[in-house]
């Protein structure tokens, strides 16, 4: 026995092979979830795009014609003349369609009006946002003062409340205000719900900007005010993009206190406009998606433009390294 | 150009704490100060007093004739040189540098002159175009003195400016920083825990510990008249041996430091300053090198053990032994080989003795004076 060689035992295993097996799989197994998962989230905004290309007749097909076999304008023809000198009429839309039934909603001509509203309203809360946001997280980020922790629950605390709370509460100060129906309304209350959001995002950003960059600027001969525009500002575009985005978004398409404060087409925004297309005895499908794609626009629009800004790994070498 | 004076000065945070205690300190135009102290005893916060980035809480800061503690960083003629550098990631090393002047409103043709010239200087010219990002720490740490020489400004300060440098680099980059203070003829003011920094550069130390400044000197002074034992362990590698005996008269009437197998006979100058310790038992601290290996016989100025550990470092050996059950650390030469458990005896340079107070730390000798 003792002087028998000891040998291994042989490996049948190839696990080059198996490692190989491994990462296809692997990689199959990603590609149908991530393909799975974008037609998930995709499928509602593609029926949206494609149904506003066809007739009221063509969306009511079973089944569903996801390319339009007859594409058609006409949809967005009627909202951009909507309320003109010469009025797209039941009988002037549905002339050529007779059967279909295309209705346009009585308050058709108010839609562009309500989306100059609604960027009004979502560009200001954006700038005031930042006007109010980027200060006061710096301030909270970087300056020691007595309170500081205080005030961060405080702002986090009024985001606790849900809106719908809110809603009687901001109502009242609206109307003593004298501020029904008007634009403001919208801003100081959109104000309220995006501003701890920012303060708290640019307040982890700036966080996370070491102390000694602001000491460097303030001994190079910045103000604190100067050391936040010249040295943390352009470092922070990524957490600045988010903060647009998300308060632009938020205002773009809040429904609740629009509902509540807002009458006539004065103030109206257009997630209000889209909703009252539905309250008509008739719903045109055709017409509201096309408005819904016109909805999407905007924000789509401003996601491209401030996308190209996220651009990560901008702090770097700022510290030894 | 500058002369800075603390008066009483105290820091205390905001969460309570007492970072820096009646700091006293007058600062002397074109000084090279170092402020040296262990890790959190308060040297950057003295140092950011300085600059303005931390509020004076009590006492006055004094720059030439005028009161400065409400002065904000801006409006102080100061530049800092940060340990992490904290230069501008979002801008090239040409703007970096520039930055201090451009918000001073210099006007281009100066800051494009300044610029040049500092980096010129630091070598680092062909590196204007870069980031930050793309530099190697010592790169980045000659940016970041550009950025404060092009200020020529009346105090520059230095917060651990070669702490993140490798040894070989920390150790030239001294050298520069000595010539810059030759040339730029301003005060200094340079915030290190390395011992050998601070010797090598300090015109006068400050050393400090939990916010409380143990003495004030040149180099020499610190190292050669340490106060108390916080100081003489603090500086020196391997750090001085401490053991304690009594000061008792010795065979012909001079003061002796008595302990079991040794005798030390102080010199007179000494005994003249302990006469009232006489009889008491005191904390004799002897520095690794001032020790001479073989000639002394046992127990008469000189001290003998074991060997328990040979290090050696290059030029010298670390010597450990064992002396009545003490571990002492001694650095004598190479030229005899010692071996583990050999029997030495090391003859004591007595005129430079340190001999404190058990209690209270305090020196007997330098303090007297
Ligand atoms: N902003 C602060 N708030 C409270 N304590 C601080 C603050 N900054 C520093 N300290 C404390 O003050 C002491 C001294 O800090 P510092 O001056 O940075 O020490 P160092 O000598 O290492 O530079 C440390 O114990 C540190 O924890
Ligand atoms: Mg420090």
């Amino acid at each position: 026995m003792s002087d028998m060689p000891i040998t291994p035992p042989v490996d049948r295993i190839d696990y080059r092979r198996r490692q190989k097996i491994g990462r296809i799989v692997q990689r199959l197994v990603i590609l149908i979830s991530a393909i799975l998962l974008t037609a998930y989230v995709l499928a509602p905004v593609s029926w949206l795009v494609s149904s506003a290309f066809q007739t009221e007749t063509e969306i009511v097909s079973i089944p569903p014609h996801w390319i339009p076999e007859h594409p058609t304008l006409r949809n967005f023809e009627a909202i951009f003349t909507a309320g003109n000198d010469e009025p797209v009429t039941y009988e002037t839309r549905s002339g050529t369609d007779p059967a279909a039934g295309d209705f346009i909603p009585s308050t058709a001509e108010n839609l562009l009006p309500s989306m100059a509203n609604s960027l009004i309203v979502a560009t200001l809360v954006v700038i005031l946002n930042l006007l109010v946001g980027v200060p006061a997280a710096y301030a909270i980020a970087k300056i020691r003062f007595w309170g500081r922790n205080a005030s961060v629950y405080f702002i986090l605390i009024t985001r606790v409340i849900p809106d719908i709370a809110l809603v009687v509460p901001f109502f009242l100060v609206i109307r003593k205000l004298g501020m029904l129906d008007t634009l403001g309304s919208l801003v100081i209350t959109y104000l309220a719900i995006t501003v701890p959001f920012t303060v708290f995002i640019l307040i982890q950003y700036f966080e996370g900007l070491p102390d000694e960059l602001d000491k460097a600027a303030r001994v190079d001969g910045c103000s604190r005010f100067q050391a936040l525009i010249k040295v943390f500002l352009p470092l922070s575009m990524p957490s600045l993009v988010a903060v647009v985005l998300f308060t632009f978004l938020t205002s773009w398409n809040e429904f609740l206190l629009a509902l509540m404060f807002t009458q006539t087409s004065a103030s109206q925004t257009l997630p209000i406009l889209l909703a009252s297309f539905t309250s008509d005895f008739t719903v045109s499908f055709s017409f509201l998606n096309a408005a819904g794609v016109l909805a999407v626009v905007p924000p789509v629009i401003v996601a491209i433009v401030f996308e190209r800004y996220i651009v990560s790994g901008l702090t770097a070498g700022a510290v030894k390294g | 150009m500058a002369r800075i004076r603390f008066t009483n000065v105290n820091k205390k945070y905001a969460n309570g704490f007492h970072a820096v205690r009646d700091l006293n300190l007058d600062i002397e135009d074109r000084e090279f100060i170092v402020l040296l102290g262990p890790s959190g005893c308060g040297k950057s916060t003295t140092l950011n007093m300085i600059a303005g980035l931390e509020e004076v809480s009590d006492g006055e800061l004094i720059f030439d004739e005028q009161v400065v503690n409400y002065v904000p960083p801006h409006k102080r003629d100061v530049a800092m040189v940060f340990q992490s550098y904290a230069l501008y990631p979002h801008k090239t090393v040409y703007d970096n540098i520039g930055f201090g002047l451009k918000m001073r409103n210099a006007s281009k043709e100066v800051i494009d002159e300044r610029v040049r010239d500092a980096a010129q200087k630091l070598e680092i010219s062909h590196l204007l175009d870069r980031r930050p990002s793309q530099l190697s720490g010592g790169q980045r740490q000659r940016v970041a003195l550009g950025r404060a020489m092009v200020r020529d400004p009346s105090v520059f300060l230095m917060d651990e400016p070669l702490s993140n440098l490798d040894a070989a680099l920390r150790i030239s980059m001294r050298a520069e920083i000595k010539e810059l203070h030759r040339t730029m003829e301003t005060t200094f003011v340079y915030v290190t825990h390395d011992q050998a920094e601070a010797l090598t550069l300090a015109d006068r130390i400050v050393v400090m510990n939990d916010g409380v400044v143990q003495q004030i000197g040149t180099p020499d002074d610190i190292y050669e008249r340490p106060s108390n034992t916080f100081v003489a362990s603090f500086l020196g590698s391997p750090p001085i041996n401490y053991f304690d005996g009594a000061l008792e008269a010795g065979p012909d009437g001079e003061m002796a430091f008595i302990r079991d197998g040794l005798r030390l006979l102080l010199p007179a100058d000494y005994a003249a300053r302990l006469k009232e310790k006489m009889g008491r038992v005191v904390r004799l601290g002897i520095r690794a090198e001032d020790v001479v290996e073989g000639t002394a016989e046992p127990g008469i100025n000189a001290l003998s053990g074991t060997v328990t550990s040979v290090l050696p470092v290059g030029s010298d050996q670390y010597l450990g032994m064992d002396f009545g059950g003490e571990e002492l650390f001694f650095r004598v030469g190479k030229d005899l080989r010692h071996a583990f458990g050999e029997k030495i005896t090391l003859a004591v340079d007595l005129s430079r003795l340190h001999i404190f107070d058990r209690e209270s730390g305090q020196s007997l000798i330098w303090n007297a004076a």
